[in-house]
């Protein structure tokens, strides 16, 4: 399928208006105290990435579905190591 | 469901006749879905259940509770951490219940109580005395591996006394 550069800006644009999103959620609903601007969208959401636990994880999993329409099961855990995942995972399921 | 038999019918000595009618689940029955003993075991009457979605219960606040002699002295005030662990106790009986459903004895349903895991957003509107009847209310939300969020609330003469969301696990299931 070929896309047009118009359909292909426009989703890059969409994009990046869902990572903004997803960091300042990520942020207001886990009190995290650092700069939704200072995410890097392929940061690791645990470990050395934004040091979140598995408490967290339940968190974010609540803040998608209410903020975002968008269920993270026990199937869907992958996405939740890197925000890029998550937004792969949001922007399938929405 | 639970139904209960007209009073003539009842063997002799039953309790059943007196069941109250807005009991789903009786004190003994929460009992042997709860790990909780006395002094711990907070809930006096589930009056709604639908299992791991929600319930509603009841527990009554009593001046002879032990707890109240030393919260406060002159001052009786029920602690605001027992009114949100009857949150979470309720939160094990919509559990309870879904294991029931899935065919778990009550000692293998009792076995799967985990521990509170987060106390999020918990808000103490009103307090509650000797003499309240607490209407306790907890509803299922996300689940993610044993972790399960619960948002709860607790209300005193209809209006909100406790609002609260917490995290709940699971213990994982030995016949698994």
């Amino acid at each position: 399928m070929t896309m047009t550069i118009e359909t292909v800006r426009t989703r890059a644009k969409t994009r990046q208006e869902l990572c903004r999103s997803v960091k300042k959620l990520l942020v207001s609903r886990l009190d995290l105290e650092c700069d939704p601007a200072m995410i890097g969208d392929d940061q690791p959401l645990f470990g050395r990435g934004l040091e979140l636990d598995s408490i967290d994880t339940l968190e974010l999993a609540v803040a998608v579905q209410e903020d975002l329409g968008v269920t993270i099961t026990d199937d869907d855990t992958e996405c939740l190591l890197s925000l890029n995942r998550l937004v792969d995972h949001i922007e399938a399921n929405r | 469901m639970t139904t209960t038999l007209p009073a003539t019918e009842q063997p002799a000595g039953s309790t059943e006749a007196w069941r109250a009618k807005d009991a789903v689940r009786t004190a003994d029955e929460i009992a042997r879905m709860l790990p909780h003993r006395y002094p711990f075991f907070l809930l006096d009457r589930i009056t709604a259940l639908e299992p791991g979605v929600s319930a509603t219960a009841i527990k009554n606040i009593s001046a002879s509770d032990g707890i109240l002699a030393g919260h406060f002295p002159g001052r009786m005030l029920y602690p605001g951490v027992l009114l949100i662990e009857c949150i979470a106790q309720l939160a094990a009986v919509i559990y309870g219940a879904e294991g029931e459903l899935a065919g778990g004895a009550d000692g293998q349903v009792a076995d799967r109580v985990g521990y509170l895991a987060e106390i999020r957003h918990a808000k103490f509107l009103r307090p509650a005395f000797p003499g309240d009847q607490l209407v306790v209310q907890a509803h299922s939300g996300a689940r993610v591996g044993n972790l399960i969020s619960v948002t709860g609330q607790i209300s005193i003469d209809r209006e909100p006394a406790v609002q609260a969301r917490l995290a709940v696990t699971q213990r994982p299931d030995p016949t698994a």
